[in-house]
């Protein structure tokens, strides 16, 4: 049968969030970043356009980049999601993390977060990329400060560590 | 000194890690949109959708009645105050009153419990509007038919300039050759990834503001004039910041708006711009129509120089003013030449007001400039790199204008760039459709004299080391927006100190807490936030190194510290560490407390517009960049560049290369993707990321970033800027490089595929 | 910003959702990945009262291969599906190339090929090529099926020819004697940017010669058309330098472009010009590429 949720109704999702299973009560027009950012209080994935243009929205659904602004909270239930909090593990750093501070790869930092996650996903499916091939997994996250250059180094260099 | 200079020190020189690193690659950095205040409404605006009308009516009454809404403001709600930048050029207000003078200008305003009802409640609001025609083209606001975009300024001029130093006629007569050639720049904007945000709340008579604001002090004092509020009633903190380069030095409707709502609900508010409207409120670089005369001799000595401008300014003054002075005033900095005449008018037009962005009013004039300067070298069969080698200025010269410059080593950048460029080995050696090409640019270490007139000191810092001496805490007012202002004036502390930076925190940017600093803008802070962080570092060393004498009973001559250790010069075994002595401190005479203020030496000439332009010191640069071009669709691949900065002593260089890169690629972005554009109603067409364009991480080019051996006299230990020298040179560098590579001259801005495409048809045509 | 209310419905079922179509006609838009419905009512471009979700129909999101027929693309298939996909890379990359050249990977993760053709926007990248290949439309809808060629499909800027009730369900790439395919897109930059113009070509080619071709024309007109003039020119002639100029030449020509803040009408015909001879150039040369 056909799930319906009307106008202005609070329906529940349930979502795993780092690990963690969420439930919340939204609405059919709530964004998936609204959710993450408004309810659970994830406030490291970031509102830069809204329209899905500038990466800054990026979390990890079911470990594929996406861009959060444009996925409503009733069509990620069920599913997992990957925020930047959910990246350091019992309060140490993921190498990817490192290596961004190392090479100076954040500069005001707001499109970090995205660009991480980006960045990781991109190593969990391919190990080795090439500088081409780490420049086309961030395409997609828009930075304004540092023309790219050492988040595509902090990125190369935290592949050379995969085995 | 660059690098290798900076090695004798022990904490500045060296790329220490961004204090705040941490912190945002986790997502705990908290910006102004991630913030929540108990009891906090959300603030939204309702913005013309009108280049140009007359507010007829504004009925709220249906807005006002939506359950959740607690207050729906228009201009009669709010102070009708005008506000600015030059007290002889406020022209805006909080909310229009009378009419709306662009596209998304403010018209009401709502407080609600959440952004859909405040959305709703927007939708619910009714204005009755009487269209006007509307001034469109800024090369037509001053004809007599133009309606007026404010009834103050008469024929849509915002600021007239007009500068004659020396002769220019008399230059030209005697030149070799004079050329004569017109530019047009682009109208582009900031972009910062954070769009502008703030939270106000109003309580027992003082507002206190969390804003993404590059400037603290400026917001306070603007804000607390607008309100008629005492400043010491009017708290601004710096939360972090996206993002800035000049569109958040002035108060935007975020603040104004937020602390409205907040007085008339007594509850805190929070106003976060949308992409869209970040558009609207820009603040961003004007369009500059440019006519550039310039005669040389036969040995390419520019000899004169007369520079025709008209900038458009959009709706509303603010920081244009400055704009339109600094365009003509670089233009001496970096070629000496003693006769120059600049007349200039910024221009009122019906579109988003444009103001302050990296490099300020100076970038495109550096295009035209050094587009010019090749195609002068190629008419006298001069290389490009030779041309500026005979003009370039030199050290412990004064422009004509009365820019004094102390440290200058732009010959070394030019023959640093033309050997790490491997110039010589590829111009005219590269394959069809592959070319090299130089720009070179200077800006201001901060501007000589603060946005308002004001005897206040430019920077000022406070140092308290621990009761238990084992850490120093920092307080400036010094904004960091994301170039790492914390932490290098963490690590000049530390330096000036003798300790570790390490041990240094820092509390920044809040107007209660710290310390007076005009803010990030004009690459000021390095070295004037630095100089103020050295004296209190100074300070504290000499009360240190005072009592550690008497301790290890030595002369105070003898004593020294480094790394937190103080020794007795020649005495090993006698010494003692910061902690100690620190400690000891307290205990007999109480807080450890060191201060340090800044203020430039008077810097400038006496002409009218004289202080803009003036600075404690300036920065040089050459860039060269390859490019590769596409005939067929005229897409230009930059391949290469290679930048060379003169920016005095270095305090981290990994932070220093980061803004050279980072300033590198905004103007890459002006230079050849980026135009903010307009219907014939004045309404934008592309205020998105989808349709502006930024460059993307597949778009860039392999970055080479070196430094020159420089040392700057005026700043401490010898700093000068880089925020924003490298974005000038950018423009010209490419069209110059697409010239060497395809023969073809583009005269405006964005170097479009198409534009260039367009110019290869001409040229064959040609023949 | 916030998307203006509307009623969610996710049917478990083609049927249901088609019937939902039918009951609510233009008041419901349907719901796949959403990169565009949502960016609309964001915009406030459309505003409709409900949105029938696409989510549970698990059947439309899948590629298969069937002998006898061809490669079938649920429409419900990510574009980085489409990208990825062994069978597609193997057979046609050059359909993988064309969803490659789309925004960029977060996008492409939302995005489907159902969404992007039936969003029917002129300078979508994936009908060209598909176009090119012969592809085929498998309609769904309340009281019958129907499958027509998907260069029948667009009627105009955001118009299908999907009536009130039927879901866009498949994507057929017929088995064809092809030996090469191609989509060169321009845009202006290298991720997120709508194509400027964009041309697929597919050929057949034997011994040098021609046997068959079809050049479809992207961005350049209110929908994909075929170069058919172009295509003649080379059709059943052995192929050389000047004749793939010449029909570069006679594409330009066919095609329809209008002045927008992307591009005015001589520099599109200039692509479609200098884009029709690289994509041939591709397609006969390297394969499906």
């Amino acid at each position: 049968m056909t799930t319906a949720i009307k106008k202005g109704k609070l329906h529940v999702v349930r979502l795993n969030v780092n690990g963690e299973e969420h439930a919340a009560l939204v609405k059919a027009n709530t964004t998936l970043l609204d959710l993450l950012r408004e309810e659970f209080d994830y406030t490291g994935t970031k509102k830069g356009c809204e329209l899905g243009d500038c990466g800054a929205c990026t979390v990890l659904m079911d470990d594929k980049p996406v861009t959060s602004c444009l996925v409503l909270a009733v069509e990620a239930d069920g599913h997992s999601v990957t925020t930047i909090e959910g990246v350091e593990q019992e309060g140490k750093l993921d190498r990817v993390q490192e290596e961004f501070i190392k090479h100076v790869a954040v500069q005001c930092g707001y499109c970090t977060p995205g660009m991480i996650l980006s960045a990781k996903a991109l190593l969990a499916r391919n190990p080795h990329p090439s500088e081409r091939e780490v420049r086309e997994a961030i395409a997609g996250n828009l930075c304004r400060c540092t023309g790219y250059g050492r988040i595509v180094k902090a990125i190369l260099a935290a592949a050379e560590t995969n085995i | 000194m660059s690098d290798t200079a900076t090695k004798a020190f022990s904490v500045i020189g060296k790329s220490v890690p961004k204090i705040d690193g941490r912190e945002k690659v986790t997502g705990k950095a908290r910006y102004t949109g991630d913030l929540k205040v108990p009891g906090m409404l959300i603030g939204k605006i309702l913005r013309s959708p009108h280049a140009h009308a007359r507010i007829l009516s504004i009925d709220t009454s249906k807005a006002e009645k939506l359950p959740g809404v607690e207050a729906v403001i228009t201009a009669k709600d709010v102070p009708s105050t005008f506000y600015g930048i030059s007290p002889a050029r406020y022209d805006e207000t909080i909310l229009a009153i009378d009419k709306v003078i662009q596209v998304g200008d403010k018209v009401a305003a709502v407080a609600a419990v959440d952004e859909e009802t405040a959305v709703k409640a927007l939708g619910l609001i009714a204005v009755e509007y009487e269209v006007l025609p509307a001034v469109l083209d800024p090369l037509k606001a001053m004809d007599e038919d133009q309606p007026q975009v404010h009834p103050q300024y008469e024929r849509n001029i915002s600021v007239e300039i007009h500068q004659n130093f020396g002769d220019v006629e008399k230059a030209f007569q005697e030149s070799h050759l004079v050329r004569t050639d017109c530019f047009e720049g682009n109208r582009a904007t900031h972009v910062p990834m954070e769009p502008h945000a703030a939270i106000s709340k109003w309580e027992d008579g003082k507002l206190t503001i969390w804003s993404s604001t590059q400037s603290p002090h400026y917001f306070q004092y603007h804000i607390a004039r607008v309100f008629d509020l005492k400043m010491g009633d009017v708290r601004v903190m710096k939360t972090f910041v996206g993002g800035g380069f000049g569109g958040k030095l002035e108060p935007s409707a975020a603040e104004y708006v937020s602390a409205a709502l907040a007085m008339k609900t007594g509850r805190p508010v929070r106003v976060v711009f949308d992409r869209k409207e970040v558009f609207f409120h820009n603040r961003g670089r004007h369009a500059q129509h440019i006519e550039l005369t310039t005669g040389v001799t036969k040995e390419g000595k520019i000899l004169g120089v007369h520079a025709k401008f008209i900038i458009d300014g959009g709706s509303y003054t603010g920081l244009g003013i400055a704009s339109a002075y600094y365009a003509g005033a670089m233009l001496p900095l970096i070629y000496d030449f003693d006769h120059f005449k600049f007349d200039g008018f910024r221009v009122h037009t019906n579109l988003p007001s444009c103001a302050a962005q990296r490099g300020h009013g100076a970038p495109q004039p550096r295009f035209a400039f050094e587009s010019q300067l090749d195609m002068i070298a190629k008419d006298l069969h001069m290389d490009p790199i030779e041309i500026r080698k005979v003009n370039a200025r030199r050290p412990n010269t004064t422009t004509l204008n009365d820019l004094k410059v102390n440290s200058c080593e732009f010959t070394a950048c030019l023959e640093k760039a033309a050997e790490i460029s491997d110039w010589a080995g590829k111009k005219g050696k590269l394959p069809p459709g592959q070319g090299i090409g130089i720009g070179c640019g200077g800006f201001v270490t901060g501007a000589g004299y603060p946005i308002y007139r004001t005897r206040l000191p430019q920077a000022s810092a406070v140092i308290k080391v621990s009761e238990q001496g084992d850490t120093a805490t920092l307080y400036i007012g010094a904004v960091d927006i994301g170039q790492g202002s914390d932490t290098i004036l963490a690590q000049m502390a530390a330096e000036a100190m003798g300790i570790n930076y390490e041990d240094v925190r820092i509390v920044s940017a809040d107007t209660e807490t710290t310390p007076h600093d005009f803010g990030a803008y004009a690459s000021r802070q390095t070295l004037m936030s630095g100089h103020a962080v050295k004296q209190a570092g100074d300070e504290i060393r000499r009360q240190i190194l005072e009592l550690a004498a008497e301790l290890l009973e030595a002369n105070v001559e003898d004593v020294d510290i480094d790394r937190r250790i103080v020794f007795v010069k020649g005495s090993p075994e006698k010494m003692l560490t910061f902690e100690n002595v620190a400690n000891e401190f307290f205990i007999r005479k109480g807080p450890l407390v060191g201060k340090g203020s800044y203020t430039p030496p008077k810097l400038g000439g006496k002409y009218k517009g004289a202080a803009v332009g003036t600075s404690p010191a300036y920065s040089f640069a050459a860039q060269i960049s390859q490019v590769d071009v596409d005939e067929e669709t005229g897409q230009v691949m930059v391949t290469n560049v290679w930048d060379v900065h003169d920016c005095g002593t270095v305090i981290n260089p990994n932070l220093l290369h980061a803004q050279v890169e980072g300033a590198l690629f905004m103007g890459m972005g002006e230079a050849m993707y980026e135009q903010v554009l307009f219907d014939d109603k004045g309404k934008p067409v592309n205020a998105n990321l989808g349709e502006y364009r930024v460059p993307t991480a597949l778009d860039v080019p392999q970055v080479t970033s070196e430094l020159v051996d420089s040392y700057e006299p005026a700043g401490p230990w010898g700093v000068k800027e880089v925020g924003e020298g490298a974005t000038l040179p950018t423009m010209g560098c490419y069209a110059n490089a697409i010239y060497d590579a395809i023969g073809v001259r583009i005269y405006d801005l964005p170097l479009t595929p198409e534009k260039v495409w367009r110019a290869v048809q001409e040229r064959k045509k040609q023949g | 910003m916030i998307i203006p209310e509307f009623e969610y419905l996710s049917p478990q079922s083609l049927q249901e959702a088609c019937a939902l179509l039918v009951q609510y006609g233009n008041r419901a838009k349907v719901l796949a990945g959403g990169s565009d419905v949502l960016v609309k009512m964001k915009d406030g471009l459309i505003g409709p009262a409900y949105l029938v979700s696409l989510k549970n129909l698990d059947s439309l999101r899948s590629i298969r291969y069937e002998k006898g027929t061809g490669v079938i693309i649920g429409a419900r298939t990510t574009h980085n599906e489409v990208m990825n996909n062994n069978i597609l890379q193997e057979k046609y990359r050059s359909v993988c190339e064309a969803a490659h050249s789309m925004a960029a990977d977060q996008i492409r993760n939302i995005g489907t090929v159902g969404g992007n053709l039936v969003n029917a926007v002129p300078s979508a990248d994936l009908p060209p090529i598909l176009i090119a290949l012969d592809a085929q439309a498998r309609i769904v809808g309340p009281s019958r099926a129907r499958t027509i060629a998907l260069e029948e499909f667009f009627l105009g800027p955001g118009k299908t020819v999907l009536e009130d009730g039927e879901i866009l369900t498949e994507i057929v790439i017929p088995d064809q004697p092809t030996t090469g395919s191609n989509y060169i897109k321009f845009g202006l930059r290298r991720a997120g940017a709508l194509a400027v113009a964009g041309v697929a070509s597919s050929v057949a080619v034997r011994d040098g010669l021609c046997q068959d071709v079809r050049i479809v024309l992207g961005a350049v007109a209110p929908t994909p058309i075929r170069a058919h003039r172009a295509e003649n020119a080379l059709r059943s002639k052995k192929i050389s330098p000047e004749l793939i100029n010449e029909a570069g030449k006679i594409a330009a020509e066919e095609s329809k472009p209008i002045n927008d803040i992307r591009g005015s009408i001589e520099y599109r015909r200039n692509l479609v010009d200098v884009l029709t001879r690289r994509s041939l150039k591709a397609a006969i040369e390297k394969g499906h590429v």
